[in-house]
């Protein structure tokens, strides 16, 4: 299996994909935004349409809008971790976006081939300039996460607490939302639009379920979104089943056993 | 006087949405030892002690806390907010307080043991350490309670601003959390001011009771 150079750059485009959607993801659950996570994903969608309709790349244009709509989604926070407005604003973003790209793949005349891949991914297609664009992606986001680490582990806690303690919340927030739509995009790169937020939620929701503390959590995280995309890659390679399917089924069998472990 | 012992307040004015809870008040008040700021249900204690952190902005007037602006004198000050913490339930009780030790710095604080040693006091402290591991989901109100004042501790603050403290405790936890208070006042000199329903508890141990009422603020 790796002696095919696609299966080659598919393994590394995986392992740089699964450590950022278990840190970021792990994050993403602690606060409670796994629609965040789930809706950012179908927002890239919009953006790659948009990016195929003008003829560029659509990594670029899955991170553009990503990105767009992350800041959009992180400025209702106002400085509190669960407001009642932030799910609204981001089923709104969402439902913009998407008939932006509704629109977008329309005018692109766009076959329904591209739709498929914009939305189940093509990790079997990563090439060397996308897996570079992806470790440029990883390193931005993971250096982001380092440096915000403690006020955003703080204030995804105790909002209130860390606010009053001088934590910049809102900036923090804004800059999660930030680190979180560029990850969605890269993460979308393997698993696509469809089943992004499952390499994101899954992972992350099992470390959760099972009461670990942040460090053990996200090496926990990290570990067991390896352990899905190696193993989809694996299995897709002997079954010809997508790799997707693997990773989804994956990622709820593996919350599902920590939910019969911690019952 | 702006006394670095004093809660200083000049010409204040305080609004929560359309309601005043201050009215152009002036007060100079000492808030050393346990200071009680009583009042009815809505009448703005909540919102008083987030102005003193700097969370409410004034419509008017000065605020000092210890000689200093809210924005200030909040980082020598440990809170305690009303109402239990409902957010990330599933993370154990310490990781919470450990989260709390130096939060607001950028950067990532390495795992250490100096740093889970000093949680662990804390929480020893507040009665809080024998349910440290669990989630902060599995425990009872009074519970959590404990382990939001030992997160309120982190940092060796000087002032404490504490928000129904004593709420969803039961009489005697009451008892055993007051107690605390006054040996954190005693021992290690740190002012609270602390708002509570629960006044049986505090008799004897309270230093002065600051009356919110119509607008006005006083002793």
């Amino acid at each position: 299996m790796f002696e095919f150079e696609f299966m080659q750059h598919a393994f590394l485009g995986c392992t740089i994909v699964s450590v950022l959607a278990g840190t970021v993801g792990w994050f993403l659950i602690l606060r409670r935004q796994a629609f965040a996570a789930h809706a950012l994903s179908h927002i890239g969608f919009s953006g790659a349409a948009g990016a195929v309709w003008l003829g560029v790349s659509p990594l670029y244009g899955m991170i553009a809008f990503s990105l767009l709509a992350g800041l959009a989604m992180g400025s209702e926070a106002k400085g509190v971790v669960l407001s009642p407005h932030r799910d609204s604003m981001i089923g709104l973003v969402l439902a913009a976006s998407l008939g932006l790209g509704t629109w977008f793949l329309h005018e692109a005349n766009g076959a329904s081939s591209m739709a498929t891949t914009l939305l189940f991914g093509d990790v079997l297609g990563i090439d060397m300039p996308t897996l570079l664009a992806l470790t440029g992606v990883a390193v931005l986001c993971l250096s982001g996460l380092v440096f915000l680490g403690r006020p955003l582990l703080f204030a995804s806690l105790m909002p209130d607490v860390a606010q009053a303690r001088g934590v910049p919340v809102r900036l923090t927030s804004l800059g999660f939302m930030a680190i979180a739509a560029l990850a969605c995009s890269a993460c979308a790169e393997v698993s696509g639009a469809l089943l992004a937020f499952s390499l994101m939620v899954g992972p992350a929701a099992t470390a959760l379920r099972l009461g670990l503390g942040p460090i053990a959590g996200l090496v926990s995280a990290v570990a067991l979104a390896l352990f899905l995309s190696w193993g989809g890659l694996a299995l897709s390679w002997m079954t010809d089943i997508p790799v997707p399917f693997w990773i989804g089924l994956g990622a709820a069998a593996c919350y599902g056993m920590a939910c019969l472990v911690r019952r | 006087m702006a006394h670095p012992d004093n809660l200083f307040l000049d010409g204040v004015t305080l609004c929560a949405g359309h309601k005043t809870i201050l009215d152009h008040v002036t007060l100079t008040v000492p808030i050393t030892g346990m200071t009680l700021l009583a009042g009815r249900n809505g009448s703005g204690k909540s919102t008083f002690l987030k102005a003193c952190l700097g969370l409410v902005r004034l419509q008017n007037g000065v605020l000092l806390v210890k000689g200093q602006p809210p924005e200030t004198a909040c980082k020598q000050i440990g809170y305690m907010p009303q109402g239990l913490n409902d957010a990330a339930l599933m993370i154990p009780a310490i990781s919470h307080v450990m989260a709390a030790m130096n939060g607001a710095q950028w950067g990532v604080s390495l795992p250490s043991r100096n740093r889970r040693e000093n949680a662990e006091r804390l929480l020893a402290l507040t009665g809080a350490l024998s349910f440290a591991r669990r989630p902060l989901g599995l425990l009872s109100g009074g519970e959590r309670q404990r382990v939001c004042l030992a997160q309120a501790l982190t940092d060796n603050p000087k002032t404490l601003l504490l928000d129904e403290p004593l709420a969803a405790l039961d009489h005697e936890a009451q008892h055993q959390i007051v107690s605390l208070l006054d040996t954190l006042t005693r021992e290690l000199g740190i002012s609270i001011l602390m708002t509570s329903h629960e006044t049986e508890a505090l008799d004897g141990k309270v230093s002065r009771i600051l009356k919110l009422e119509n607008g006005s603020l006083h002793v």
